[in-house]
Order: structure tokens, then C-alpha cells, then sequence
């Protein structure tokens, strides 16, 4: 198998080892070793050096990893100092992060979800789904994979050409887009759900909601919708005990 | 409530098991996003409505979460699974409510149970600090199917919790009919205000904010004709 797919294989479980320490630290080495086996015939000092590198701490959003992964490797078989390596890695943690973020968790994930939930709501159930995993999947494998391309044939100058790419103008429009589909999602999934209850059903649900959306915005993070529900429905247990 | 008969109960925990895997672990190909979860379990328990009922609800609750950084979140994938389990069989309008405040009290669990397994990946690392420090590539290996048996085992265990729990409380649970009804509204209500809380938070007050407005229109304008 060809190392630069194994490396991407191994990619997708660069948060197998995640943890408080060095984060993504140990996936990136685990996603590395393929890429670093030529260089353990050339020169086996080196090699022992770059694994030791390869998992030291390290944290970005995972689909991004390999544009960071890519570049290291290529810097090692180019003989770059090692605390040129150091730093390169650690200066891409936070861009590689915010702009992974920014695209996936904060933009094309909320936007699929939305979409998913209306479509499942309003009868297309397993297709959209289907449609859901689909899409999510076929962008995220070839995001991954033009990461690892992109670092491995740029190098130290990974940021260069993450600058011209395509995805900072991807997350110009995926977080409008997520905003656009969440908001079309909700009513249409309030509708699905409160139908039968009938006005005063879904008066009680909207009041519900308003509280919850207000006391979370007034008294979060300490209070989250989940700490919300839970104590609305301690009450309402209350109340019920008290015959109201 | 599901039958827990064998032929449910391991499809079941081999799902969970998956669906833990693959919120942090491998290979985050999304089947840990309560609507797909939600839906597979509801089939594999023999009632798909209350598998999208309890999936598209759960889904509400889990918009509200941004996995940035080290940031500390639910684990709603196991959780959805015991959820369906428990209102599976069950008319949904009466089943939801209770099944929802149980998913969410697992689901909290869950992501306590995350904050344990990095704690026990972490202690793992410094065991093998030294051939960490020699360049090992074995070293590196075996921490990182370490990780990821740990965090299926987390996944195994939350699943079959949250089955056993789900026959024990449906057998010891008896609600009235209003007061199922009013769980349920009680559940819809939180779950509509964590997506509004999670739909204006990622919008802010520039152009983000314009299309999700858009967006409102447009979903009531559905809802409506719908």
C-alpha cells in the first residue's frame, strides 16, 4: 500500500490517543511513521529524531491535521533543522485549528445537520441520512486528503499556501450557510413535533423554549440547555407532586 | 420499551460501541450525531419512529455543542441509543419526555466518561515516556490502539448501562398521562432552545446573522404549508 495513503488512513484516528498532555500529539506520530520509513535506510539518527518529534504535543481540528503532518515529514527528509520543525508545528496549531473549526464544527457540519433534519422530518427519513453521511464524508476524505497532498509538496511554506487555497473562502460562505440552515430547520422541526399537541401544547413548548433560550444566554456557560431541561423537569415533577 | 431479548441487545451494543468510537476516537464519519445514531437504533429495536423522534431531538441538544479545543461536552451518541431503547414500543408523545431526561443524565455521564479516558491516555504516555523519548515507532503504536480500545470499552460500557438502565426504570416509571404529556413538551421546549441558543451564538450580528433570519422565514413558510 502506498505510504501516503496509509498515512491518511491513519489520519482518521489521529485522536485515537487524545489527551489533556499532548493532545493529538500521539495520532500524529501513529499517522507519521509511514511517511517517515524511507528515512530510517538514509539515515536512522534522523529517523529516530523525527518520531520523536512526530509525537510530541500538537492540537488542531483533525481534518486538517495532514497539511501539518505533510509539511513536517517533507522537512525532515529535507534536513531542516529540528527546532525549525519544532516551531513550524507549533505555529500551525492555532490557525490549523480556528480555520478547521471554522469550516467544519461551525459551518459545513451545522449546515448538513440542518438540512438533514428538515428533509428527515419531512419524510425523506433514511435518504436524507444517507444524503447527510454521504456528503459529510466525501468532503472530509478529500479535505483530508489534499491536507497531506498540499503539506507534502509545500513544506516549511505550508502557510503560504494554505493563504491561497480554497479553504479561506470556504469558510466565508459555510458559516451563512450554517446560520441559513439551522434557522430553516428549526420551525420546521418545532411544526413536526408540537402538531398534535394542539395551541396550548405548543404555547407551553414555545414558553419553555423562550425560558430556556433566555436564563441559558443570561446565566451561561454555568447554566446549559442540558442543565436547563434537566432542571425544568425536576420542577414539573414538583409541581405534579403538589397537584399543580 | 425495547424487547431485550439477545438478538436486539448485541446489535445494539455494537452499535453503541461504534457510535462512542467515532465522536473523538475513529473515524468521526458522523454516525455518532444522534440523528443517525437515534435512526439505526430505533431500527435495530423494531420502532424507526422513535429511533428519528428521539434522533432529531437529541440532535437539537447536541447543536448546541462546539468540540473546539479541549473544551468539555456530552457524549449524546450512547445516550441517544439508550433513549431510543427506553421509548422504543412506546407512543412518542408520551414516551419522549422521560426517555429524553434519561438520555440526557447518560449523556452527561458520557462525556464525564470522555474526561476519564484522556486522563487514562495521558497516565499511558507517561508510562512509556522513555520510549517516547528513545523514538520508538512500537511505543507509538501500541499507546494508540491502547486509546482507541480504551475509548471503544467507554463506548461498550455506556451502551450497556444505558440498556439496563432503560429496562429497570421502564418496568419502575409509572407516569400519568398529563404528566407524560408535559415531559415531553417540557423536552421540545429545552431541545428548541438549544438550537436557537447554538443557531445565534454561530451567527453573531453581521451577515451571518441576515441569512440565519432568512433561514427563519424560510423554515416557518415550510412549517406552515407542511
Amino acid at each position: 500500500m502506498n505510504r501516503s495513503f496509509r498515512a491518511l488512513l491513519r489520519l482518521f484516528a489521529v485522536q485515537g490517543t487524545w489527551n489533556y498532555e499532548r493532545m493529538l500529539g500521539v495520532g500524529m506520530g501513529y499517522a507519521a511513521e509511514p511517511l517517515l520509513e524511507d528515512l530510517k535506510a538514509v539515515d536512522p539518527v534522523r529517523h529516530g529524531e523525527a518520531v520523536v518529534r512526530s509525537a510530541e504535543f500538537f492540537n488542531c481540528n483533525p481534518n486538517l491535521a495532514g497539511l501539518a503532518l505533510g509539511a513536517t515529514a517533507r522537512a525532515e527528509y529535507e534536513a531542516v533543522p529540528g527546532a525549525q520543525i519544532v516551531r513550524l508545528r507549533t505555529a500551525l496549531c492555532s490557525p490549523l485549528g480556528s480555520m478547521g473549526d471554522q469550516f467544519f464544527w461551525a459551518g459545513l457540519v451545522p449546515a448538513l445537520v440542518g438540512l438533514t433534519l428538515i428533509g428527515a422530518v419531512l419524510g425523506a427519513g433514511w435518504w436524507a441520512i444517507g444524503g447527510f453521511l454521504l456528503a459529510y464524508n466525501a468532503i472530509r476524505i478529500w479535505t483530508g486528503y489534499w491536507s497531506l497532498r498540499t503539506g507534502m509538496s509545500s513544506g516549511m511554506r505550508v502557510g503560504a499556501a494554505i493563504g491561497s487555497s480554497w479553504l479561506p473562502r470556504a469558510i466565508e460562505w459555510a458559516g451563512p450557510a450554517a446560520g441559513f440552515a439551522l434557522g430553516a430547520a428549526v420551525p420546521v422541526v418545532a411544526g413536526w413535533y408540537l402538531g398534535i399537541f394542539g395551541w396550548a401544547g405548543a404555547i407551553g413548548a414555545a414558553g419553555v423554549a423562550v425560558a430556556g433560550f433566555a436564563l441559558t444566554r443570561w446565566f451561561g456557560p454555568g447554566l446549559t440547555t442540558v442543565r436547563f431541561a434537566l432542571m425544568a423537569m425536576i420542577l414539573l415533577l414538583l409541581f405534579r407532586r403538589i397537584g399543580l | 420499551m425495547t424487547e431485550f431479548s439477545p438478538h436486539v441487545v448485541l446489535p445494539l451494543l455494537l452499535w453503541g460501541t461504534l457510535v462512542g468510537l467515532d465522536l473523538v476516537s475513529v473515524p468521526q464519519a458522523m454516525i455518532s450525531r444522534p440523528v443517525v445514531a437515534g435512526a439505526v437504533a430505533g431500527a435495530l429495536a423494531g420502532d424507526v419512529e422513535a429511533g428519528f423522534r428521539i434522533g432529531v431531538l437529541f440532535e437539537l441538544f447536541a447543536l448546541d455543542v462546539l468540540p473546539v479545543g479541549a473544551v468539555r461536552y456530552p457524549d449524546y451518541g450512547p445516550a441517544t441509543i439508550g433513549a431510543v431503547a427506553l421509548s422504543a414500543g412506546t407512543p412518542w408523545e408520551l414516551g419522549l419526555g422521560v426517555a429524553t431526561a434519561f438520555g440526557l443524565v447518560l449523556a452527561v455521564i458520557g462525556g464525564w466518561s470522555l474526561q476519564v479516558v484522556r486522563r487514562w491516555n495521558a497516565r499511558s504516555i507517561q508510562r512509556r515516556a522513555a520510549a517516547l523519548a528513545a523514538g520508538e515507532s512500537s511505543a507509538i503504536r501500541w499507546l494508540q490502539y491502547g486509546g482507541i480500545l480504551r475509548d471503544a470499552v467507554r463506548g461498550l460500557t455506556l451502551t450497556l448501562a444505558g440498556l439496563v438502565l432503560a429496562s429497570t426504570i421502564s418496568e419502575s416509571i409509572r407516569l400519568d398521562r398529563q404528566t407524560a404529556v408535559a415531559f415531553t413538551l417540557v423536552a421540545i421546549g429545552s431541545a428548541l432552545a438549544a438550537a436557537v441558543s447554538s443557531a445565534f451564538r454561530g451567527s453573531g450580528r453581521g451577515s451571518r446573522l441576515k441569512w440565519l433570519i432568512a433561514g427563519l422565514g424560510v423554515g416557518i413558510v415550510i412549517a406552515v404549508l407542511t
